[in-house]
Formats: C-alpha cells, sequence, structure tokens
C-alpha cells in the first residue's frame, strides 16, 4: 500500500521516468553496440540478443532505489525502519516483505521495459522463452534484493555506499554476461564470473533459450542460496537495530 | 492496582559506560509516569528499553506481565512509542503516514479513519493530513507521530518529549489529550519541561546516572521540604556586609545573592519577617516569596546537598 501512494503521490514523475528508463538504455547500449559487436558469438544479432541483458539491467535500476530508500535512507537520516521494525512482526517477515514488494516492482518496471523495447526492434523470443525470462528474472532479482539489503544495513556513510553501489552497476552491467558474453573474456576471468550467484540466472536462461533445456537444480540451488542469504539479512538487521 | 510495566535488575551498557544500573521498578496500569533527570542520565534509554527499541544487557522487561525478549511480538502490540526525533516517512502524507502504521498493525480501514479524526481534531491537526510530512513544522510532525501510535490502540504509550517543538496551544491541547487517555492507557513520558511534569504526573521518577533518585508523587517528593519557602529581596544596594548580616539570621538556610538580590530559603514564612526586620534601613526594590516545586528539588538533589 506503501509504495502504491508514493507512486500516487509523485504519479507523473516516476511514469516519465519509467518510460524514459527503457529507451535511454535501448538507446545508448543497444544502437551503440550493435556497432561494434554485430552478432553474438552464436551468431544472434545483438540487437536481439542483448534484450534480455538489458530487462535485466533496467529491472537491477528500477531495485536499486526502492531498497536503497527503505534500508539505508529510512534508516539513518529519518529512522522510520526502526519504527516499522517495532511493529509485531518478525524481522524475517519484514525482510521478506520489503524483498516482495520491491521485487515485484522492479519485475513489474522489466516487463514494461520488455514490451517498450519491443517497439523497438524485431523482439523473436517465443511465449516459453520469455516465460523463461521472467521467471530467472525474479530469481536475479531476489538475489539483487538481498545484495542491495545487505549493503543498506552493513554501510553507514552515504559515500561508501554510493561508491560501493557504482561498483556494483560497473560489474552488473559489464561482468555478468548481460551485454558482453563471457566468450570475449580471458578464460580465467570467465570462469570467475560464470561463477557468480548474480551471474548465474542469466546464464540458466541462455542455457533454456540455446538448448531448451532448464538447469532446474542450479535454479533450486540459488534459491536456496537466496533464502539463507534472506535470513543472513535478517539477522543484520537485529544487529543493526540492536534487537 | 495490577502491574504494566515490570522491569527487574534491568541493566543497559554502551561500550564500557553503564547507562542503566540495575534498575527494578513497577509502573500500575493506567497511571500517568513522568522521568525527568538532567541530559545524558539514562532516561531516552530507558524508553528506548520499555518500547522495544533497544534490548537490555541484562535484566528483564514486563508488559502486562509478558516477558519483552521472550513474548516480543504480543508486547509489541501492546506499546505506542513515540521517539525524541522524528521519524515520519517524508515522501507521504501525514494521513498515509498514519494510516502506514496503521496497516502494519491490521487496524481495520474504518477504525483507522475514525480513530484518524477523532484524534486529528483533538490536536487540530486535521488542515495538515494531507501535507507531506516534510512539509509541516517538527511540531505538527510530533502530533502526527502522536496519532500514529495512538492509532493502533496499545495500552501502553511511551513518550520522549511529548509535546517537543509544539506552540502553547499544541501543547495544550496534548496535554488534555494525554490526561484524557489517562486510566484507559499506561503512558510513561520523558520531559526536560518540568512545569509540565509539576502540572501532569501520578509519579515523578527523578533519575540520575542510570539510577532512580527519587520516586513518587510531587508532594510526597517535596514532603520533607514540604515546609521550606524560597524567598528573594532585591536591594538598591546590597553591599557585602548587609550580605553577611542578612546570610547570618539563624533561620535562613542556603543563602546566596545575584548582584542586588539576597536569595534564600526558609522553613516558616516568619523567616521572611526576621530578614525584613534586620535590613529595615536599607532600601528595597522588589520581594518574592514561592513555595518550593520540582526545579528546587532536583537544583538541591544534583548539586549532591538536601535544604537541610
Amino acid at each position: 500500500m506503501r509504495r502504491i501512494w508514493l507512486w500516487q503521490n509523485r504519479l507523473l514523475f516516476s511514469i516519465v521516468l519509467l518510460l524514459a528508463l527503457p529507451v535511454l538504455i535501448y538507446g545508448l547500449i543497444s544502437v551503440s553496440f550493435k556497432n561494434i559487436m554485430v552478432q553474438s558469438l552464436s551468431g544472434v544479432p545483438f540487437d536481439i540478443w542483448v534484450i534480455p541483458g538489458l530487462i535485466f539491467i533496467i529491472s537491477s535500476l528500477g531495485l536499486f532505489p526502492l531498497l536503497y530508500r527503505d534500508f539505508f535512507d529510512l534508516r539513518i537520516h529519518r529512522k522510520v525502519l526502526v519504527n516499522v521494525a517495532l511493529a509485531p512482526y518478525r524481522k524475517r517477515e519484514l525482510i521478506g516483505g520489503y524483498l516482495c514488494v520491491a521485487g515485484i516492482e522492479a519485475f513489474l518496471i522489466g516487463i514494461i521495459s520488455l514490451l517498450i523495447i519491443s517497439g523497438f526492434t524485431a523482439y523473436s523470443y517465443s511465449l516459453l522463452e520469455s516465460f523463461a525470462l521472467l521467471l530467472c528474472l525474479v530469481l536475479y532479482l531476489f538475489l539483487l534484493g538481498n545484495l542491495f539489503i545487505s549493503m543498506g544495513l552493513l554501510i553507514d556513510t552515504v559515500t561508501t555506499l554510493f561508491l560501493m553501489t557504482a561498483l556494483n552497476f560497473i560489474f552488473l552491467i559489464f561482468g555478468n554476461g548481460f551485454i558482453i558474453e563471457f566468450g570475449f573474456f580471458p578464460v580465467n576471468l570467465a570462469t570467475f564470473l560464470k561463477w557468480l550467484p548474480l551471474s548465474i540466472p542469466f546464464q540458466i536462461f541462455q542455457l533454456f533459450n540455446q538448448t531448451g533445456l532448464m538447469d532446474w537444480a542450479l535454479f533450486a540451488g540459488l534459491t536456496i542460496f537466496g533464502l539463507l542469504w534472506t535470513l543472513a539479512n535478517t539477522s543484520i538487521l537485529k544487529r543493526k537495530l540492536q534487537h | 492496582m495490577e502491574a504494566s510495566i515490570t522491569l527487574k535488575k534491568v541493566g543497559k551498557l554502551i561500550g564500557d559506560k553503564t547507562i542503566l544500573a540495575g534498575l527494578s521498578f513497577g509502573v500500575e496500569r493506567g497511571s500517568l509516569v513522568a522521568i525527568v533527570g538532567v541530559n545524558d542520565t539514562g532516561k531516552s534509554s530507558l524508553l528506548k528499553l520499555l518500547s522495544g527499541f533497544e534490548n537490555p544487557n541484562y535484566g528483564q522487561v514486563f508488559i502486562h506481565g509478558l516477558d519483552m525478549e521472550k513474548r516480543r511480538c504480543e508486547t509489541r502490540q501492546l506499546i505506542g512509542y513515540v521517539p525524541h526525533d522524528n521519524d515520519l516517512d517524508p515522501w507521504l502524507t501525514l494521513e498515509q503516514n498514519i494510516r502506514f502504521t496503521a496497516n502494519l498493525y491490521k487496524v481495520g480501514k474504518a477504525t483507522a479513519s475514525s480513530l484518524i479524526a477523532k484524534y486529528s481534531k483533538a490536536l487540530g491537526l486535521s488542515p495538515y493530513l494531507n501535507n507531506y510530512a516534510m512539509n509541516v513544522s517538527n511540531g505538527t510532525q510530533k502530533k502526527t507521530m502522536l496519532i500514529r501510535e495512538l492509532v493502533h490502540n496499545p495500552d501502553v504509550l511511551i513518550l520522549d518529549e511529548p509535546t517537543g517543538y509544539m506552540d502553547a496551544e499544541s501543547i495544550r491541547h496534548t496535554w488534555d489529550l494525554l490526561k484524557e487517555l489517562k486510566g484507559d492507557k499506561t503512558i510513561i513520558y520523558v520531559s526536560n519541561s518540568l512545569t509540565e511534569i509539576e502540572q501532569a504526573h501520578d509519579r515523578i521518577l527523578v533519575f540520575h546516572d542510570g539510577r532512580i533518585l527519587m520516586d513518587g508523587h510531587l508532594d510526597k517528593l517535596l514532603e520533607s521540604t514540604l515546609d521550606y519557602h524560597q524567598f528573594q529581596v532585591e536591594f538598591i544596594n546590597l553591599t557585602d556586609d548587609l550580605y553577611k548580616k542578612l546570610s547570618n539570621v539563624a533561620t535562613v538556610v542556603s543563602p546566596n545573592r545575584l548582584d542586588n538580590i539576597f536569595h534564600f530559603y526558609g522553613r516558616t514564612r516568619t523567616v521572611f519577617f526576621d530578614v525584613i526586620r534586620a535590613a529595615s534601613d536599607e532600601l528595597m526594590v522588589d520581594l518574592n516569596v514561592k513555595k518550593l516545586g520540582l526545579r528546587d528539588l532536583l537544583d538541591s538533589e544534583f548539586a549532591g546537598k538536601g535544604l537541610d
């Protein structure tokens, strides 16, 4: 309800941003990069191949401010989080609730972006592939949300948080296989990047896209990892609030 | 009467520093309890412990007989806590801030609406309900914070400076409301306004260095000094000889001076006439007699000496 009020309170500005974000990302990344990397390593035209990666990037950008606001700004500057934490809920319910609401909002931003970007280019994914894409996006947002919550809770100064966030986004955009395939990296670095939890959901989708096989074991493993991370965040929240 | 809040040997440390030292006391249901003391003496820390905002390092806090640490969710339902600093979401309106808390505590929409209307009217907040929290004064935000906690109808209200930042009219409205709620709810508050405390309390806890120095109704606290009065005589010229002469009047207690003002305490009003007699040849400008209040009591206690 609170998120709906916040959208209502700055509706026009939010809609403009929501529409501008995919257009800007598509314009600045896809249009320019397709002249450098004409096609993917598997021979798909770059501007088609990069669409799922752009959706992941846009959703990441949509997720960050929501969790930054609740776990950093409103914890450090206004103590709103502390007041919310006094409500009769368990900490894991609070973390889960915030994560869920922010995840849904970022997911919706992802879907709207997908629709907008499809208007610019020949979107060629089937319904099943689109479903797999959105499923992997949910898993990715679950993990990324946990990362943002950990950062928001563990870091207490704005400068450090912003530097960490900048580093994260550089890493997410360029080191996650969203725009640049791992095949373009040296083997050792590519192996390292491939095994990072945040890059795996996108690889699961790419595998499904290329072979039609869904790696459910990896998917389940990452889901469990995400749940453990949520529990760890619960513990961090307790320590931070001294509850 | 039944205890609403009970503390058993509760202690709080910050680093090596003891903020609260083995506190044990109980608060009766429906009573209005004021906590007073100098800065950094542990008053706000005590409220944080009572509200569940922080946990004690040792000891137990019970709310309506429930251990706060073991029955966390149940006890939190019973408590409304208004902290000293503003903690409203700046990008929500005042009403949205209140409704957000109502949602958190699963208060029905209709109930929330009627409570918001009732308390907003009582505190004169109605015209501001649709304003963003960031656009209203600190006093208005404080009133919103109070309504936000009242909207989930807690049995225990814990207030850190309940009238902080408020103007005179808002202070009056707030106390009218709190006095109306007293009896139905247990109210425990910290304030630096001794006038407010003198006018609104069933019991005063005087805090010093994390311990309770005095505990009771103001009349009880002033019992030992009940006969004492504070006197002030302003002369045209209070010479050293005259000050010495007046200070030596046998019935004068704790004399001191400020420029030409001679200030002293006395157990009976007749002391005043003893001084007037002793200074009958001098020109006087002003006279003042006052019964002792909370400030005098605290001043004498914190100075480490009673009046006797």
